[in-house]
Parts: C-alpha cells; structure tokens; sequence
C-alpha cells in the first residue's frame, strides 16, 4: 500500500515530500496533492508517480505492452491483494508460472512497472515459499530473483534466496 | 565449464537446464556472454528446451544493442555451469590453475599456433567482408495462421507452413497459442526482404493449405 509507493518514489529518484493517507477498511492508499481531493489507488498513483519520474517507458512502449502493464497491474491488484488463502495464492502463483515460462519480464522483454508492483505484491509470499516450492514454480522464482536484483528495487525488503542446485526432481 | 558442443543437441539441454533459474548468462543483465553464446547457437533452440528459447527470443530483442551491452566477451568455455568439461577446445584455458608450466616451449609453440590461427581468421573475416551485400530492406513478420478446428493436426499445419520456400524468406520460431474451445493457432515469426517477399504472396501460398488452414492474419509487422 503507502510503504510501497515510498520505496517506488526511491526508486524512481522523485524526491519525497508526497503525503500519503490511507482509506476505507481495505486501504487503499490516497495521495493527497495541493489542489485536488486526492489521488485514490495504488495502481493510479503509481502510473501518476511514473509519469511525474518521467519513466513513462516503465509503462510500455507499445500499445500492446502498455495493455499487458495494465493488465498485470490489475492482477495485482485484484488476484494478490484481493486474495489471500492459501489456494489462492497457489492460483497465482502457477498462473504467474505459466506466463513466464517464455518471458524475462511479465511485459516481454521490458521491464516495467508491472515487475516493479508485483515484486513488492509478492515479496511476503515469496519469503514464506519452502525450497520445495520454490523449485515448482521455477518460472516464478527466476523472475523474483531477477527483479530482486534490479538496482534500486529491492531496497529495504530482505533478499529471497533461491538456491542454484535443484533438490527436487524437474517436472516439467 | 562452457556447455560442450552448443551445435549439438545436448549442448543445447545443458544450456537450457543452466537458464532455468536464471534470466542471463552473467549476473542479472544482458552482457557479452549473452552475446558470445548467442552468437555460437545457430539456430532458435527448439520449443521443448522453453528456457533456452525465452532467454534466446529476449537476447535477440537486444540485437541493435549487443555492441554496447557490458562486459567482455569471452571464450564460449569460460561460461555456463561449473561442473560441464570444457570442450571447446580453447587448450591455453584449462592449464590456469594446475601446475606451474614446466615445458616453457608449449608457449612459443602455443603462440605460433595463435597467431597462425588470428591469420587465418583475418583472411577470412577479409573475404567474407568483401563479399557482403548491401544493406538489404528487411522486415519481421509475426503470422497468426488459424485452423479448421481442435482437430486439426497442428504439426502438419506448421510443415506446411515451413514448407513455403521463397527467396527472401526466412522462417523463424513458432508457438502455439489457444485461442478458445480447443481450438490453437500457429503464431509463427518470419523475416522477409521487403523487395522479394510480400504478405500477399505469403497469405496465398499459407491458405493454398486447404486442409489444414482456415485462415491467416498478420499479428505483427516490423521493418528491421
């Protein structure tokens, strides 16, 4: 939610000074600006705070990745935020597996805000994920790894390890 | 270290299981050792090595970068996974950390032998130079080729498809995608030189399938 959008500020070298306010019983993040009543959600402020970066690319360059960014912020949003039990969170994670079978980035070759968001959605399952898990949705784990690494997004959070020898054997 | 013979199958599924878990050759960017095993790979690795082609189709969208990528590129043996015997044949590499070299002559020898082969490779890159065509108008085309129905055999469609031979034309990687009911189409990528190879030509020599081919679209078209 707020914290999130502090360490995406980092991230994207905006200085701080945005004032965060939360609302409602699922809150969600408000970015109170000068003279408007606020800007309400966390994709919302997060595509505002790209923009004000001038990071546009971190949206997509294309129509067609512009929609993708969109559409995993949406998930985002609504899959990981929205669901928590255990089986839900393993829907996620083999759909997410699936889609990065063939893909570095969830847009394709680009890393976006897509990657950055669900990065920092993801990071408290991922810290909670048994080796074993891990092996299973290799995809997965090869991508948060590979974000986590990314200058200037992992900041505070703790580093996921993802050991390099495969216990278990491949299943594919 | 290195991946054995990146020509041969098995090289390839050393390659792919390296990548599983990872997004480069190096580190967590796109460097020269990308570039160095891309270029020895000649061709996309096949569907089922799905690793080595996510990483092989992400490399290639780096092509018009790949000289100012990082790094340094090494001999193809210096990369990959620890424990795979370097067969690449690049002897001077493997003599570093054993013994210290008794025979002081295996290096002038060695060296002869380099500097025979950096000759050589001069000539030809010399000659290979000289015969290189002027720059070519190019373009890649991503074709949505779509069947009957679910029970279209989509392997012989993807023959057919790959049996279109043409001057100019050059296929490239292919995947299925579902498109609903059962139902999955070809997605297939190509590069035509803009001069020779037309989408219409393409269309009716794809829908001339009957059997197989409902019908064909162009998903995307990029001038290279």
């Amino acid at each position: 939610g707020a914290e999130e959008l502090a360490l995406l500020e980092k991230l994207l070298g905006l200085p701080e000074g945005n004032k965060y306010g939360v609302q409602g019983e699922r809150k969600v993040p408000v970015l109170q600006t000068n003279n408007s009543p606020g800007l309400t959600g966390l994709m919302t402020i997060a595509a505002h705070l790209v923009k004000q970066a001038k990071k546009d690319q971190l949206l997509g360059s294309t129509a067609e990745e512009k929609a993708v960014v969109q559409q995993w912020l949406e998930y985002r949003v609504t899959r990981v935020d929205g669901g928590s039990s255990k089986e839900d969170t393993r829907i996620i994670l083999k759909e997410l597996n699936i889609h990065l079978e063939d893909k570095v980035y969830l847009a394709g070759n680009i890393f976006t805000l897509a990657d950055i968001l669900m990065y920092y959605g993801l990071h408290r399952v991922m810290v909670d994920l048994t080796v074993q898990e891990k092996e299973k949705y290799l995809n997965v784990s090869r991508w948060f790894n590979h974000i986590q690494h990314y200058p200037g997004v992992r900041q505070h959070l703790s580093n996921v390890i993802f050991i390099k020898n495969r216990l278990y054997t491949n299943a594919h | 270290m290195g991946f054995g013979d990146l020509k041969s199958a098995a090289g390839l599924r050393v390659l792919n299981d390296f990548l599983a878990d990872r997004s480069y050759i190096e580190g967590y960017v796109p460097s020269q050792a990308d570039i160095a095993v891309f270029e020895a790979i000649a061709a996309p690795p096949p569907a089922e090595l799905f690793h080595a082609l996510r990483w092989y189709n992400h490399i290639k969208s780096y092509e018009k970068q790949k000289a100012s990528l990082p790094g340094v590129k090494k001999a193809l043996g210096k990369y990959g996974p620890a424990d795979v015997e370097d067969t690449t044949g690049a002897a001077t590499d493997s003599k570093d950390d054993d013994d210290i070299d008794l025979f002081g002559s295996d290096d002038e020898e060695e060296s002869e032998e380099a500097k025979k082969l950096r000759e050589e490779r001069l000539a030809q890159y010399e000659s290979k130079k000289s015969k290189k065509p002027a720059v070519v108008a190019k373009s890649s085309i991503l074709l949505d080729v779509k069947p009957w129905d679910d029970e279209t055999d989509m392997a012989k469609l993807e023959e057919c498809v790959r049996s279109i031979q043409a001057d100019g034309l050059v296929w490239g990687s292919s995947k299925l995608v579902p498109v609903g009911y059962g139902i999955k189409k070809l997605q297939i990528q190509c590069v035509v030189e803009d001069d020779k190879v037309g989408t219409d030509m393409l269309e009716e020599r794809i829908t001339a399938f009957e059997d197989y081919v409902q019908s064909m679209d162009v998903a995307a078209f990029n001038k290279i």
